[in-house]
């Protein structure tokens, strides 16, 4: 939301300039929303309760003026109603002196009020006492015949003033009542008597407005003697109490502000103004309550308070509503940003690092392999790389399944993590593969010390779907700086190291040298040249008689690959079938030999030779080729060879791989009446048992065995065996590689049943074939000695 | 017709009355609102517009022509069953209306007169008086406001 975007940044970074960081942190931790709403709302609460308090101080203040001001008002206002009054009282009981005086009869009164000059008799009663104190004339009868014994009708005889009588309750009415009177003269001058005038005291206080003063406010007319002629508070009247005069009636002007007091006389706190009044001994009061008069300010302070309790209430709840809200938007936000961290991870990750073992992969290897060679350059270290091929593990896949093969490549590669320190690297290049960067050596001895380690590491038995397996590796190695300065050559040189390991039969290691450079070329030619060779015509077939051991008589021929390369001229099987099979051309090629020997064989009869048995050397993969059964028919079909004078030759290690599916090829072949040889017998471990299941035709025994067979007991005693076993299987039994007239002899005498050799057999072109068979013919007709 | 109708208003005052005065407890006579015979007034006056001009509040009746209330002596029954009745007041109350009246200077009570007899010699020779008497004492030289 108001979260710290970095648009927003940027704009204040430009604006603000690099001066003001402190600010810019300032502006950045603020406008995070968990401190900005926070922010916000204390802002704003204070704004709220600022103005409420303000608010409630400005209306007291206001009440409090305005009180203060209508007291005053108030005050005036009385002062000039009860001045007004006493005036009038006066002026009444001065009409009644002057009339009284001027007819000196006591039908005054009567008269004046016939003529409506006194004051309605209602309030005011009016009456005239003699000098003896009896009243002689009233206009209401009166409460008393005589006063002579009051105050006021003696303080009369010597003064001639105005006289304000104390109050005193009426006893018929219970009114308080006030008395005011006026001295009578005698046309000499001497005392007459009194007029005076009985007022109720609530005559005075009768201006009293609840609207204006309230209920507890005071309206009173107080003499300068300190005693309460009348007041009022409410709807209550009263008088006669005494109160510190100078205490209420403030002896100069009353300040502009009145402030309140507590009235003496009731306790109640009150804006009070008291007036002494002009030319009479008496004072008004007029208080205002305190509590009624500020009584709205208070009852709005509550409303007020109430509001900005509820306003900071809701304000706060706003907040945390949206505080919480924020905070988990960015809370998801966060999470989102950290899953897009952890997957852009994941992707780098599976960008460098082999899904299965989780090894670095080929890209990662190649980036620390060239590090660590410019590394090695600066500090004129050493390092080595390692290939490392699981030898047979194709096999292993084919056998028990790409899972198992999955887990055989896992454990294999936590095996080769265990063999190396910290700082060396284990990486997977694909397959069966593997690659080891040992970027320090130390010592000379520590590439071959990890080479042993990892050999023995992985021979080590593997368990896999419950059962035990054994692999081996094969390593190549390359060091820089001499065998190389650059990723490419370090790599090369080390695969070709691992060739070379595999050549020398597997399970052991090799360090690159010049003259497996030289093989490495050789092969590179090899392998170029190889897949152009069969569209170039460049193979040839040779044919090797086999003989029968008897009769010498020709039997067979077997085919024999000849590549007559361009540039290196003829080269031997044993050069380049390995590469073929590892280039895959192995099956391409084998179709055209066996295509090429049937149509060779074919020719033949045609030319009027005999039937020969025709042998063929078939690879592993060849053998394994799924389309091999439906090849042969075809081939066999298009050159119209007789099916049982083809012999394929397969090897004996070849039996032993997958039984099973062996079987169901053997059987494929048996079934379209091919013959069946086991190529190089002798070296393998196949027992009687083993090969009594196989439908095999012919074993062939290893030139090996051949070679020692006129002098080494133990070789002659194997062949014999062989001889034995092959009889008893019912198979022919052909010995390979007969060089001398002595291992013939001796076979002959073992019952061997044919032979192949340099002995009388070398290999021939096609042409040749006719010529040696005409040559045996002849021969035959007059020796039946084939040995010469 | 206005005859009927003013018969009507009678009684019904006089039920009304009855009934106060029972309530009263007092053998106090009916009080009417009176004015003189002459008294051009003929609409009926409302009990406020007759409140009104005996509390000073009023100076006039509703066609214009000045109005001069005549009350009763302080203490008589007839004056205090005539505020009472028409005001709901209290003769203390009354006194103390006519107290602030007086002493804000804003009127004076109205003139009083003894009894019932001289409130109907005022009102016959003051067409413009207004006064109270009790019912037993209206004739023909006056006229009773039916007030309502």
């Amino acid at each position: 939301m108001i979260s710290d975007s970095p648009a927003n940044r940027t704009a204040l970074n430009a604006t603000r300039g690099s001066s003001a960081v402190t600010l810019k942190n300032w502006f950045s931790h603020a406008a995070e929303s968990h401190i900005l709403f926070p922010a916000i709302a204390v802002l704003v609460l204070a704004v709220i309760w600022g103005t409420t308090l303000n608010l409630i101080k400005v209306e007291r203040a206001s009440a409090e003026h305005s009180a203060s001001v209508s007291s005053r008002e108030l005050a005036e206002t009385y002062e000039a109603q009860v001045i007004r009054a006493l005036r009038e009282i006066d002026q009444t009981l001065k009409l009644v002196r002057y009339a009284y005086e001027s007819a000196r009869k006591h039908a005054t009164l009567s008269d004046l009020k016939a003529k409506t000059l006194l004051p309605p008799d209602l309030v005011f009663v009016v009456s005239i006492a003699d000098n003896k104190g009896d009243i002689v004339a009233s206009t209401r009868p009166p409460e008393k015949k005589n006063v002579a014994d009051q105050e006021y009708f003696e303080s009369q005889r010597s003064v001639d003033a105005l006289s304000v009588s104390r109050p005193w309750k009426n006893k018929v009415s219970s009114e308080w009542q006030l008395q005011f009177s006026r001295r009578l003269n005698a046309p000499d001058g001497s005392f007459a008597g009194i007029v005076m005038i009985a007022v109720d005291a609530g005559y005075f206080v009768s201006g009293y407005e609840v609207d204006k003063l309230g209920e507890h406010g005071a309206l009173g007319v107080l003499g300068t003697d300190g005693v309460f002629r009348a007041r009022r508070s409410g709807d209550s009247i009263t008088a006669g109490d005494t109160v510190d005069y100078a205490a209420v009636v403030p002896a100069t002007d009353e300040p502009n502000d009145i402030r309140p007091t507590i009235n003496a006389w009731d306790g109640v706190l009150r804006y009070t103004s008291a007036r002494q009044l002009y030319d009479f001994p008496l004072a008004i009061v007029v208080g205002l309550s305190e509590d009624e008069q500020l009584a709205a300010a208070r009852q709005n302070k509550r409303t007020y308070l109430w509001r900005a309790s509820a306003a900071s209430l809701l304000l706060i709840l706003v907040v945390s509503v949206l505080g919480r809200l924020s905070r988990q938007l960015v809370l998801s936000r966060q999470r989102e940003v950290e899953e897009q961290v952890a997957h852009a991870a994941r992707v780098e990750y599976l960008a460098y690092h082999d899904g299965l073992t989780t090894l670095p992969n080929r890209s990662l290897f190649s980036k620390l392999l060239s590090q660590s060679i410019n590394e090695a350059h600066r500090y004129k270290r050493r390092l080595a790389v390692m290939f490392l091929d699981l030898d047979h593990f194709k096999h292993v896949n084919d056998t028990l399944g790409h899972e198992s093969g999955d887990q055989l490549l896992k454990e294999v590669a936590t095996r080769l993590k265990d063999c190396l320190r910290e700082s060396d690297t284990v990486a997977r290049l694909g397959g069966d593969e593997f690659v080891v960067l040992l970027p320090e050596l130390d010592e000379e001895k520590y590439v071959s010390t990890v080479a042993h380690k990892i050999l023995s590491s992985v021979a080590k038995p593997f368990i896999l779907m419950g059962d035990e397996f054994r692999v081996t590796a094969s390593i190549g190695i390359s060091t820089y700086p001499q065998d190389g300065l650059d990723e490419q050559t370090l790599t090369k040189n080390a695969d070709n190291a691992m060739y070379l390991a595999k050549e020398e039969g597997k399970n052991n290691f090799q360090f690159f040298s010049e003259k497996l450079h030289a093989n490495s070329l050789e092969r590179l030619t090899l392998e170029s040249g190889l897949r152009h060779a069969l569209e170039h015509h460049e193979f040839e077939l040779h044919y090797q008689p086999m003989r029968d051991m008897r009769s010498g008589m020709i039997t067979g021929m077997e085919a024999v690959l000849r590549w007559h390369h361009p540039d290196i001229g003829m080269v031997v099987p044993t050069r380049f079938i390995a590469v073929a099979e590892e280039m895959g051309l192995m099956v391409p090629i084998g179709k055209w030999v066996i295509r090429t020997a049937c149509l060779q064989n074919v020719a033949w009869q045609h030319r009027g030779l005999p039937r020969l048995k025709m042998a063929v050397n078939l690879t592993l993969r060849q053998f394994f080729d799924e389309n091999l059964l439906a090849d042969l028919t075809k081939i066999l079909a298009d050159t119209g060879m007789d099916a049982t004078l083809l012999e394929l030759e397969i090897t004996e290690s070849l039996l032993m791989r997958d039984v099973e599916k062996t079987m169901r090829v053997l059987n494929g072949l048996k079934d379209r009446g091919i013959r069946i040889a086991i190529d190089d017998f002798g070296i393998g471990y196949s027992s009687l048992a083993t090969l009594k299941q196989f439908p095999l035709d012919t074993i062939k025994i290893d030139r090996s065995l051949i070679r020692d067979v006129a002098s080494v007991d133990e070789d002659k005693d194997m062949t014999k065996a062989i001889v034995a076993m092959g009889r008893t299987l019912s198979l022919t039994v052909v010995a390979q590689g007969v060089e001398t007239k002595e291992q013939a002899e001796y076979l002959r005498e073992n019952a061997c049943d044919e032979f192949q050799g340099f002995y009388l057999n070398r290999p021939v072109p096609a042409e040749q074939v006719a010529e040696l068979l005409q040559t045996q013919s002849a021969i035959s007709d007059t020796d039946a000695n084939p040995a010469d | 017709m206005k005859r009927t109708m003013s018969l009507k208003n009678c009684v019904h005052l006089i039920v009304i009355g009855l009934a106060l005065s029972l309530r009263a407890g007092a053998a106090v006579a009916e009080v009417v609102a009176v004015v003189s015979a002459r008294n051009p007034v003929t609409a009926t006056l409302s009990n406020n517009q007759v409140v009104d001009i005996f509390l000073g509040k009023a100076s006039r009746f509703p066609d214009g022509s000045q109005a001069v209330p005549i009350d009763q002596s302080e203490g008589s029954a007839v004056r205090d069953e005539f505020y009472l009745k028409f005001t709901g007041k209290s003769p203390a109350q009354i006194k103390a209306h006519w107290s602030k009246i007086i002493f804000t200077g804003r009127g004076r009570p109205p003139r009083e007169v003894t009894n019932s007899i001289e409130v109907k010699k005022l009102l016959a020779k003051d067409p413009n008086a207004i006064g109270y008497i009790e019912q037993s004492l209206v004739d023909s030289s006056v006229k009773v406001l039916l007030a309502q």
